[in-house]
């Protein structure tokens, strides 16, 4: 993976199967967004309790924002899905800008599957382990680049 | 990375949990079963003053990279990066900060647009945080 900026663009070049991977983990975590509330452990990072001693106000927090955070999450990664046709990415400053939360929730959910919780938590030498690792350093990169324009 | 051939096989399904695999990927989330009781709801309103000041609370957690949370920080509350980076130190070293203050539908606000970036945030009363 090569990320570097093209006049005004931010150009992500793709190695072998590396954006196969990505909308692959796209298209998985669009099935994880839109599981039923509760049904997946991933939901508690991706979705935190808002009020942390008021059970009755955070589950009224989740009734009001739960639906449209769902939809916003779904359609900006089904946006990033649709940019990953091609093995050079082309984006916008405001394109690459929506990469960013995405990477972050990849990461969450791949974060509570390989049960990496507190700061000390090691990355597992694993290839989801890799993944983890890989997806930090392209979100690194576009802000890097997102931060000299 | 040479090997992502290898880990495209490897990963193939392997973010999705066994229960909610044949579950729609857009689905709506079924919200009945956290519907909250009216009496509850009514006692956290009543207990509370009118001019207490509600904050917002980004909790630090081991998977957001500090350069991601300040950059967040900058574009969404508009601090100047140095502010910016500071809170992010506050919240990688003590483990919170408080990044808004004001009243309670604007600190929901604020949280929930941190949500959708990813960043653990919570709404609290002034005098909780």
């Amino acid at each position: 993976m090569r990320v570097t900026r093209a006049g005004g663009e931010i150009v992500l070049e793709f190695a072998d199967g590396e954006s196969d991977v990505l909308r692959s983990l796209v298209d998985q975590y669009l099935e994880v967004v839109g599981s039923e509330v509760g049904s997946d452990p991933a939901h508690e990072r991706l979705f935190p309790v808002a009020y942390r001693d008021d059970a009755p106000a955070a589950e009224e927090f989740t009734r009001y924002t739960r639906a449209g955070l769902v939809d916003r999450k779904a359609a900006n990664a089904a946006q990033v899905s649709l940019a990953l046709d091609e093995e050079t990415v082309r984006l916008s400053p405001d394109a690459a800008e929506r990469w960013l939360p995405l990477l972050t929730d990849l990461r969450l959910v791949i974060a509570d599957r390989l049960g990496i919780r507190a700061d000390d938590d090691e990355i597992p030498d694993t290839p989801a382990g890799e993944v983890y690792t890989w997806l930090g350093h392209l979100q690194e990169s576009i802000i890097t680049l997102l931060e000299e324009s | 990375m040479q090997r992502m051939a290898v880990v495209a096989q490897l990963v193939e399904r392997w973010l999705v949990v066994p229960d909610v695999a044949g579950s729609s990927p857009v689905g709506r989330p079924n919200f009945h079963n956290s519907l909250p009781s009216a009496d509850a709801d009514l006692e956290s309103e009543v207990v509370v003053a009118p001019d207490v000041p509600w904050v917002t609370i980004v909790w630090n957690d081991p998977v957001n990279l500090m350069s991601y949370v300040t950059y967040v920080f900058r574009t969404y509350f508009g601090f100047p990066k140095p502010e910016a980076e500071r809170l992010m130190l506050l919240v990688h070293h003590e483990g919170r900060a408080v990044v808004a203050t004001g009243p309670r539908e604007e600190m929901e606000r604020h949280t929930e647009a941190m949500h959708e970036y990813g960043l653990w945030a919570t709404v609290a009363k002034a005098s909780d945080g």
